[in-house]
């Protein structure tokens, strides 16, 4: 087989055994592999309703075809579980059940067995790193691993925690390092010889020749993404004002050390590129502030919207710090983020008193959010409620509507009404809010391929089904979306063809995509979730930006969502016809 | 005489060479244990390290490099195919790999997919 190996790994913690199975070659033609294979065993084999702390949640890490072959960033895996890797020779790994104590899973050429995790639990995710591959004893062995761990957030089952691999990247951010911390499960190891095959190798190097050329032409992919990283971010998103402040309650605070100039000078930056990456848009540097030294990524976009700016905060160095102890700790940076914005303005309320709270968190002081930080993953004494994430805090003080999420998670740094596309998409996306699974700010912000105003509701609910459903196909190819920035969607698909042996054209594979968001609606619907969760936190409705380039503007998601359901086939209360589900060849 | 020129501080660890490398001398298969060229890490830091030619075992004992406080593992950027650690042998047949420059005349494949500037072509 070309591109994918055709084996699945299925480990039960709960017996600690193990078995390899066949993958079925329709599936993989169907959903690709990654996210789109992950998302159709997941929803087959697991019961919507379940609790995702219990043993009966499933975990599932799929890599896709196009992994580890030398596709431009073909180097991501995806996670797939119900909330709260490459190379080793296998395109899934399935995790069941729940072991009695702390367990690593080691997949070593092909040697797969449970290394018992005791002397591993509560150290943070690089000690956890470092020991291992320490314990391994042959150096060359151990350079060829790799780690994808939870820290001790995800070991308490903090809804905050993710999994953190390679001591900085963090994987997802709906509470998944909870539900591997409910197995028991500290980590994964992983380390492969397995060669893997390319339909025509002589094409598909000519391919990815043409393809780094026109990355190379791109301003965006051959100047900001390598030099800066997602950061360069910041200045646009702040002169359109979309970047948000004091939990999305204002845009036009002076933007004062937060910049791609501040970012070079409280920074030596160092590229670091995912297999296979020619933009390398990971920056890794020292961080140093007040007690804190320590080396790691430096914040991207994300964590600098989410635990800087929407928290007040504009001292580079200090959001640098809090990145990195987010990554040692295994929190994500924008769960964590949106969490302590809500405690802010709980205290700037009244809500509660610093004095309750026995730290004093409010907006702009970094060194009590440093502390705090640290607190909660250990979940010590009195920060126990700090971390129970934005909703359940917000909700136990009676004032849900302080909390700015969706579905549960918190809001990416994107002000919903300076960019309404974004809006739809966050309002409509099945993993909650988050700008990764739909780039329309890719054509609405940066006007790559069309140049589409931000404020504009026009044409912007077939634009988030575009972005949405490539987004799915791209995931599950196991590339990255960042290259959209340079590259069209149909230029993926000549690397496809190539790397597979296939004949898809780029419709074909879109409507892959559009399979795999349908099948992901469809379980969440199973879930209990329905219209009424396809909505924003109603201050983006009632109240207006206050300030900014910006000002005066309210969401007007409302409007553009009957026609996103109707675009995609879904009745007026946003269920899949049964029509649409038989031409997608998913009618049960 | 042609010769690939490593800049280190310009390497992203991105691993795109050893992929490019083993694309072209092994046909349609990728396995950075059949490339010529390997990325070594240390830290946070990335050493591109190309395979030289085969000679028996030149070094009698261990070697170690100590620049500033750190101490590094003369083997770790070793360019001989040498049987202390597994880079730069074909697994199947033992055979030691050394780089080609992917024949005449010099046009390396781990420097034409390399993008940050770290791998170049210079004449002597």
């Amino acid at each position: 087989m070309n591109g994918w190996i055709g084996r699945c790994l299925r480990v039960n913690l709960t017996e600690g055994k193990h078995q390899i199975e066949k993958l079925d070659t329709d599936a993989l033609e169907k959903y690709l592999g990654g996210r789109g294979l992950g998302v159709k065993v997941f929803t087959d084999e697991v019961d919507p309703n379940i609790d995702p702390l219990s043993p009966e949640n499933k975990l599932i890490f799929c890599s896709g075809p196009l992994v580890g072959t030398g596709a431009i960033t073909g180097a991501s895996c995806n996670v797939i579980t119900k909330s709260s890797l490459s190379g080793a020779g296998f395109d899934m790994v399935i995790i069941e059940g729940q072991s009695e104590s702390p367990v690593i899973l080691s997949i070593i050429d092909d040697k797969v067995k449970l290394v018992p995790g005791l002397e591993y639990w509560g150290r943070s995710t690089a000690e956890t790193e470092e020991l291992f591959k320490k314990n391994l004893g042959d150096q060359w062995m151990a350079r060829e691993t790799f780690l994808v761990s939870i820290g001790p957030a995800g070991e308490k089952l903090l809804p905050l925690a993710n999994l953190v691999n390679d001591r900085f990247l963090s994987v997802g951010g709906a509470g998944i390092g909870a539900v591997m911390g409910a197995k028991n499960l500290k980590a994964i190891a992983v380390k492969g010889q397995h060669s893997l095959q390319v339909a025509d190798g002589s094409r598909f190097v000519q391919v990815i020749n043409t393809l780094i050329n026109k990355l190379n032409s791109a301003p965006l992919t051959s100047q900001s993404m390598p030099q800066w990283g997602t950061t360069f971010l910041v200045g646009l998103c702040y002169q359109k004002g979309i970047l948000p402040r004091n939990n999305f309650r204002s845009t036009s605070q002076p933007l004062k050390n937060v910049g791609t100039e501040a970012l070079n000078s409280a920074f030596a930056l160092r590229g670091r590129g995912c297999f296979a990456c020619p933009i390398a848009c990971i920056k890794k540097a020292d961080v140093k502030y007040s007690a804190f030294e320590g080396k790691g990524m430096v914040p991207t976009y994300l964590a600098i919207g989410t635990l800087g700016f929407n928290c007040g905060i504009s001292d580079l160095s200090a959001i640098g710090v809090m990145s990195v102890l987010c990554g040692e700790m295994g929190l994500d940076p924008v769960a964590t983020g949106g969490n302590f914005a809500t405690v802010m303005e709980l205290v700037e309320k009244k809500a509660v008193t610093p004095e309750e709270l026995k730290i004093d968190i409010s907006f702009g002081n970094a060194d009590s959010m440093i502390e705090a930080i640290r607190l909660i993953s250990t979940k010590k004494g009195y920060a126990k409620r700090l971390g129970q994430g934005g909703m359940a805090i917000s909700e136990s003080f009676n004032m849900p509507e302080i909390f700015m999420g969706v579905k549960g998670f918190s809001l990416s740094p994107f002000d919903p009404r300076a960019i309404q596309g974004m809006g739809l998409h966050f309002a409509t996306c099945n993993y909650g809010p988050h700008h990764l699974y739909s780039y329309t700010f890719i054509d609405e912000l940066l006007n790559v391929h069309e140049n589409l105003d931000p404020l504009e509701t026009q044409g912007k609910a077939a634009l988030v089904k575009r972005y949405q459903d490539t987004s799915a196909v791209v995931d599950s190819l196991g590339l990255c979306n960042w290259p959209l920035m340079g590259l069209k969607f149909n230029n993926y698909v000549p690397m496809v063809n190539s790397c597979l042996g296939t004949n898809y054209k780029a419709d074909d594979l879109l409507s892959i995509g559009e399979r795999i968001w349908n099948i992901e609606r469809i379980f969440n619907m199973k879930a209990g979730f329905n219209m009424s969760h396809d909505t924003l936190p109603e201050r983006f409705f009632k109240e207006p930006i206050p300030d900014g380039p910006a000002e005066g503007q309210i969401s007007r998601v409302k409007e553009m969502l009957p026609e996103y359901y109707q675009l995609r086939g879904w009745s007026e209360q946003g269920e899949p016809l049964q029509e649409k589900l038989q031409a997608l060849g998913l009618e049960e | 005489m042609p010769r690939i020129k490593i800049d280190h501080t310009k390497c992203t660890g991105c691993r795109h060479c050893e992929a490019a490398c083993s694309l072209n001398h092994v046909a349609n298969t990728v396995n950075p244990r059949r490339s010529r060229i390997r990325v070594m890490r240390d830290g946070n830091r990335y050493y591109p390290v190309i395979a030289g030619p085969f000679v028996d075992a030149a070094c009698t004992s261990k070697q170690y490099i100590v620049i500033g406080d750190q101490t590094y593992d003369m083997c770790a950027f070793c360019r001989a195919s040498c049987p202390e650690k597994p880079y730069f042998i074909e697994a199947e047949t033992g055979i030691p790999l050394k780089c080609d420059f992917c024949g005449i005349p010099p046009s390396p494949s781990c420097v034409r997919w390399c993008n940050t500037g770290a791998l170049e072509l210079v004449e002597d």
